[in-house]
């Protein structure tokens, strides 16, 4: 009952922030130099699709008019026709987004588990020659300067050692070729994941690694852990069973705290892999003045961040029964 | 609080004043000989326990050769003007070319020297990290006091704010504001990341305050009739400052990261030469992987300058809050 309150109060809130983000947003464009209209208005439009989108945007009526249309037209969907593609870029954002999720939840699932084990592990051993190793990779993965290590991989596994695709996300002969099934298309959708996957992996598990391994040296120093040896359990349930459990708290505080860290990690991951995703279209939008499928990919984006904090509050409300307030 | 912590606090909180006992003349240089003795007492006891840290050492040791970088920026154009970063063209070169004792790390794109570009980016990233670091602290310090201060609606308000403001994905928020106002200079960028970094900083501040408004000599204070402000500046303040001190080492680190993946993007000031911006050029013409002597220096510094602010973040971590010093 507590618990349901709880998620409520967090949805709630994450509702709010949503409409703050949106009406930022909003601001913003109308507060920009020049006209509005050019921001919805694609200079290549005949006058004849100028006037209706002026009309269908409101952009002749007052702003509180607008702002309404703004709303409305977001809840419905319709999000404008992007400049670059001409095409509605709800159409856009619905090809791409998949391509995201895909990379990015993999590579914070991923890169989480990995940071609480080896974190785990590392102060279990602490001062030993693999606590050291772990801690001194973990604290140099961390402060990598993502783009850069990426380029970095791309030249070292794809360019010398010819291993792995230099970008994309799909080879086109695979993909055209009517006798390739399904399986021989996922694989081929691995084969380019696997790069980026690495360089995010890589650039995230330190943070958890670390944050693991000080609040796990913390735990062990509680009375529970002196009473769980005192009753005999062997060093391997003790230190999953009893410290494990209580010391990964902090690692999921520390994924939703990083959330909007590695969103911009991801963003800066697709654009060097030239992996079709929701960052890479962001980012491109923005150089090409493509403002309505700018302004959506931020806001799908935002949304996406929103929603994996509450997916984040969830775990650490089934994980921590003391949080229930 | 742990007593340590209560010690902590104790030991550098000010005394309790009693405003009318002597001449404000004479008060204020007294306070002020026997505020600056005390600073550099604690200042001193600091660096005891940040030596005795070997990875806050090297992190110092690494930030001292970039500090070195920086100052000696302006020295090589003054030899010969083909050094210029910016502009400068050596007559015999045309395009990128590989180390020479001439140009050390070689040139780039347009026959510019690479090591000239390198030193004036350890500026860039200084001038950067501090002043956008200087300004989120100072704000995300104020926000907490206010917040921890005056509590109630005021506090949910804010911290609401930083909430929000805390989930914003900022090299996103900056693209995006970069789409609508056009080109960013280097201290537009500097003043937004100062606007999306402040939540964390306030977040600590406004608990410790939270705590500290509940103290005897605040308590002392108000009742011999100091307002809220003096209360807040004279009283809270300085017992929070090394917190926000210590922030500031995390929060150059942030800023330092957003500039340069701004660069590379190709968002950066085109009027500076920042470490990102050298990266956004070997890669966008595409001699990535014909030229490491270009790709690899400035990836380096931005991870080596970010490895040595963490490391002096967690080292000062261990100063201001001796309670981690046991674990190391």
């Amino acid at each position: 009952m507590e618990l349901r309150r709880y998620l409520i109060n967090r949805t709630f809130q994450i509702i709010i922030t949503f409409f703050f983000i949106m009406t930022l947003l909003f601001v913003l464009f109308r507060i920009a130099p020049g006209d509005p209209s050019s921001m919805i208005i694609d200079p290549a439009m005949t006058p004849e699709d100028v006037a209706s989108i002026r009309q269908q945007f409101g952009l002749d009526r007052p702003l509180y008019v607008q702002y309404l249309i703004y709303l409305i037209n977001f809840f419905k969907g319709d999000f404008g026709i992007s400049f670059y593609y001409g095409e509605p870029v709800l159409e856009v954002i619905k090809s791409v987004l998949p391509n995201t999720l895909l990379l990015f939840t993999s590579a914070t699932i991923l890169s989480a588990l990995a940071g609480i084990s080896w974190g785990k592990y590392a102060a279990w051993k602490k001062g030993s020659a693999s606590d050291v190793a772990l801690t001194l990779t973990g604290l140099i993965a961390h402060t990598l300067f993502l783009p850069w290590f990426a380029l970095i991989m791309i030249w070292i596994f794809s360019y010398k050692l010819e291993l792995f695709p230099l970008n994309g996300m799909i080879s086109p002969e695979i993909w055209l070729d009517p006798g390739c099934g399904f399986w021989a298309k996922s694989l081929d959708v691995l084969y380019h994941l696997f790069l980026p996957l690495l360089v995010l992996f890589i650039i995230h598990f330190g943070g958890f690694l670390l944050v693991m391994r000080s609040s796990m040296l913390e735990v062990v120093k509680e009375d529970y852990i002196l009473t769980a040896r005192a009753k005999g359990l062997t060093d391997r349930e003790v230190r999953n069973h009893h410290a494990a459990p209580n010391a990964a708290l902090p690692v999921v505080t520390n994924i939703g705290l990083s959330l909007a860290f590695s969103i911009n990690g991801g963003a800066l991951t697709e654009t060097v892999f030239s992996w079709p995703g929701l960052g890479r279209e962001l980012v491109n939008a923005v150089s090409q003045f493509d403002y309505p499928l700018a302004q959506m990919s931020f806001l799908i984006i935002s949304a996406l961040v929103l929603v994996a904090n509450l997916v984040v509050d969830v775990l650490y409300a089934y994980l921590d029964p003391r949080i229930r307030y | 609080m742990t007593t340590q912590d209560q010690e902590l606090f104790d030991n550098t909180c000010h005394p309790v004043e009693f405003p009318r006992e002597l001449p404000p003349e004479l008060r204020a240089g007294e306070r002020a000989r026997h505020g600056l003795a005390r600073f550099l007492k604690a200042l001193s006891e600091g660096w005891r326990t940040f030596r005795q840290n070997p990875l806050g050492v090297i992190g110092l040791s690494l930030l001292s050769v970039f500090a070195l970088m920086a100052l000696t920026s302006f020295i090589p154009q003054m030899i010969n003007p083909m050094y210029n970063p910016m502009t400068g063209v050596d007559p015999n070169i045309m395009g990128i070319q590989a180390p020479s004792w001439k140009h050390w790390l070689g040139t780039d794109f347009l026959g510019r020297d690479i090591f000239t570009q390198l030193l004036v980016g350890a500026k860039v990233a200084f001038i950067v990290g501090f002043s956008a670091a200087f300004m989120a602290v100072a704000l995300g310090t104020m926000v907490g006091l206010v917040a921890g201060y005056f509590g109630k609606w005021v506090d949910t308000l804010l911290m609401r704010l930083a909430d929000i403001i805390m989930v914003m994905p900022g090299l996103l928020v900056i693209l995006i504001i970069s789409a609508v106002i056009g080109q960013l200079t280097i201290w537009n960028t500097v003043l937004i990341i100062a606007l999306l970094r402040w939540s964390p900083v306030s977040r600590v501040i406004r608990s410790q305050t939270l705590s500290l408004r509940e103290r005897a000599y605040v308590e002392a204070a108000k009742v011999s009739g100091a307002g809220s402000a003096r209360i807040i500046f004279r009283h809270i303040a300085p017992n929070v400052l090394p917190l926000s001190f210590l922030y500031m080492t995390f929060r150059v680190t942030a800023a330092i990261l957003v500039e340069a993946s701004l660069a590379f993007l190709g968002f950066g000031d085109p009027g500076t030469v920042s470490w990102g911006m050298m990266l956004q050029w070997v890669w966008k013409t595409g001699n990535m992987f014909q030229a490491p002597y270009w790709l690899l220096p400035p990836g380096f510094c931005i991870s080596l300058i970010t490895l040595s602010f963490y490391l002096i973040g967690r080292a000062l971590d261990e100063v201001v809050n001796p309670r981690l010093k046991k674990d190391a």
